[in-house]
């Protein structure tokens, strides 16, 4: 097994003592500590950029994959993602046909079922949004 | 009646009346004080209650609660420990159960059960954020500065600076190691500014930033993905451990409770973390630190000289997350609201809750919570970094 080495601080590893603290060195040992600090954390900035880069690189790919599936019954009808560009998160696909029911009412239903079901608007496809009567 | 005169002067001379201090006086005072604030005004109540409480039993006299017996055998007559009465176990009962706060298992756990109860989601939709969070722990470094100036050892200077970092546990695992008999005033210095951010943060947030600043209105933070959420606490543990070993402990505890959360395989032990053991704890470390707070070691200069070091060191706390809130802002063209700054400095989730309110005072339809949570637990993470850099350096 081997033991961390550090019994003793750095600080006295370096200076012999901690009787050794002055101004001058305070302020280096505060320098160096803040630093420490920005850096480990810009360090996990980075990482989480790069992280998120794999990951929404993978789920483009699957996307494009689910895309090429689809695209037989899809490409009937004249559609944006049809360029193979990626659509605005707030922007949903395909044609909707509204039935009895404005524009802002069918925008906070998609909303609402975007929300509910946690998928993004633009991976869901309305085909139509019907007010049914009460009989 | 002879018998009975003395039996009333036995009896009396060991009733905590005889034993009372002026000093336990004062401190039943301030633990009355501290139940008024925590009950009637509700400054962290979870706390502060289990904190009054302990002082209060500490400053009964002749109670023996926090008697260490142990240490007095250790230097007493010939150095034998092999006595009757030498026994841990034989020590006050609060003074067993600090043995958790001693040998660090409590604020360990309560960083279990924080990384259980926190959404890292914000952070990783807007990974700036750490930058804040790192430029609010400021203070902790103009606090060691100041506290050397002013005489404190190295060690104690680090254990007081650590008030900046406003997270009570990373406080108290910090001085248990480096300095251990400025526990209790450095725990209650801590948890009462915490209390008070409220009252302490908003000011600064507007003598240093514009009205147009305070305005921002910040874009919708993207989603983030389940797996991201679950490699996130393993893959920056790895990464931090591994280049500053000293705060694995809290780190540790802290990314094993976050995985518990996100993996979503373990409700069971998510819910413990959060709440059952969670609150054990807090019990246990909140009675054991108000505990060390007895008169005689709590009542001098150096209690003020602490608590006036840990209001500088949450000013520029504050100040470093504001300041480089403001040079985001410029740097994206208003895109950042300096005030989410402020929020750098930990104090989950009460920080964060400042800046919301200071940007709706500003603007009502502005909602900052969320983008403020994100360099509120960056904090969390930049406090524990700064402590395990301070251990470092000068443990003993």
């Amino acid at each position: 097994m081997k033991f961390n080495p550090h019994f003793l601080g750095i600080f006295t590893d370096i200076y012999g003592s901690y009787d050794a603290m002055d101004i001058p060195k305070a302020l280096l040992v505060a320098l160096v500590g803040f630093l420490t600090v920005v850096s480990m954390l810009a360090v996990i900035a980075l990482f989480i950029k790069l992280i998120s880069f794999i990951f929404s690189s993978i789920e483009k790919k699957s996307a494009s994959k689910v895309e090429t599936l689809i695209s037989p019954v899809e490409n009937q009808k004249p559609r944006a993602e049809s360029t193979g560009s990626a659509l605005p998160e707030t922007e949903s696909q395909g044609e909707l046909e509204l039935i009895g029911v404005d524009e802002p009412t069918a925008a906070i239903l998609m909303a609402l079922v975007s929300y509910r079901t946690d998928i993004p608007l633009n991976r869901l496809i309305f085909r139509s949004i019907r007010l049914v009567e009460d009989e | 009646m002879e018998l009975i005169t003395n039996l009333l002067a036995g009896l009396w001379d060991a009733s905590g009346f005889a034993l009372l201090t002026w000093q336990n006086g004062v401190m039943i005072g301030v633990a009355f004080v501290f139940l008024f604030l925590a009950i009637a005004k509700k400054f962290e109540p979870l706390l502060l209650v289990p904190i009054a409480f302990g002082i209060l039993l500490a400053n009964l006299p002749g109670s023996g609660i926090m008697d260490d017996l142990t240490l007095s055998q250790a230097f007493g007559g010939d150095g034998s420990m092999a006595t009757a009465g030498s026994h841990w176990y034989d020590s006050g009962v609060l003074r067993i159960l600090y043995a958790g706060v001693k040998s660090s298992i409590f604020p360990c756990l309560i960083f279990l059960g924080v990384g259980a109860m926190t959404d890292f989601g914000p952070l990783l939709s807007n990974p700036v954020s750490l930058l804040l969070g790192a430029a609010a722990q400021l203070g902790i470094y103009v606090a060691f500065i100041i506290a050397i100036v002013l005489g404190f050892t190295p060690q104690e200077a680090a254990a007081i600076s650590i008030i900046g970092g406003a997270d009570g546990p990373t406080a108290i695992w910090l001085t248990g190691k480096l300095a251990s008999h400025l526990l209790a005033p450095i725990a209650l210095a801590a948890y009462s500014y915490m209390a008070l951010i409220p009252l302490i943060q908003p000011p600064i947030m507007k003598l240093l930033t514009t009205k147009k600043e305070r305005e921002v209105k910040m874009t919708q933070l993207r989603n983030v993905s389940k797996t991201e959420k679950i490699v996130f606490p393993v893959v920056v543990l790895v990464l931090i451990a591994l280049i500053l070993p000293s705060v694995t402990p809290l780190l540790g505890m802290l990314m094993l409770g976050n995985l518990f959360r996100e993996c979503g395989v373990v409700d069971r032990l998510s819910d413990t973390a959060q709440n059952a053991m969670n609150n054990i704890v807090v019990i246990l470390l909140g009675v054991t630190v108000g505990a060390t707070a007895n008169g005689e070691n709590f009542l001098k200069p150096q209690t003020l000289g602490i608590v006036a070091l840990g209001l500088t060191a949450f000013i520029f706390s504050t100040v470093g997350g504001v300041l480089l809130g403001k040079v985001l802002y410029i740097v994206t063209k208003g895109k950042i609201n300096p005030l989410i700054g402020a929020a750098g400095v930990s104090a989950v989730p009460m920080a964060a809750r400042v800046a919301q309110n200071e940007g709706r005072k500003y603007n009502p339809t502005n909602f900052l919570l969320m983008h403020a949570m994100g360099p509120n637990v960056a904090g969390v993470i930049g406090s524990a970094v700064a402590a395990g850099f301070l251990l470092l350096m000068f443990q003993n």
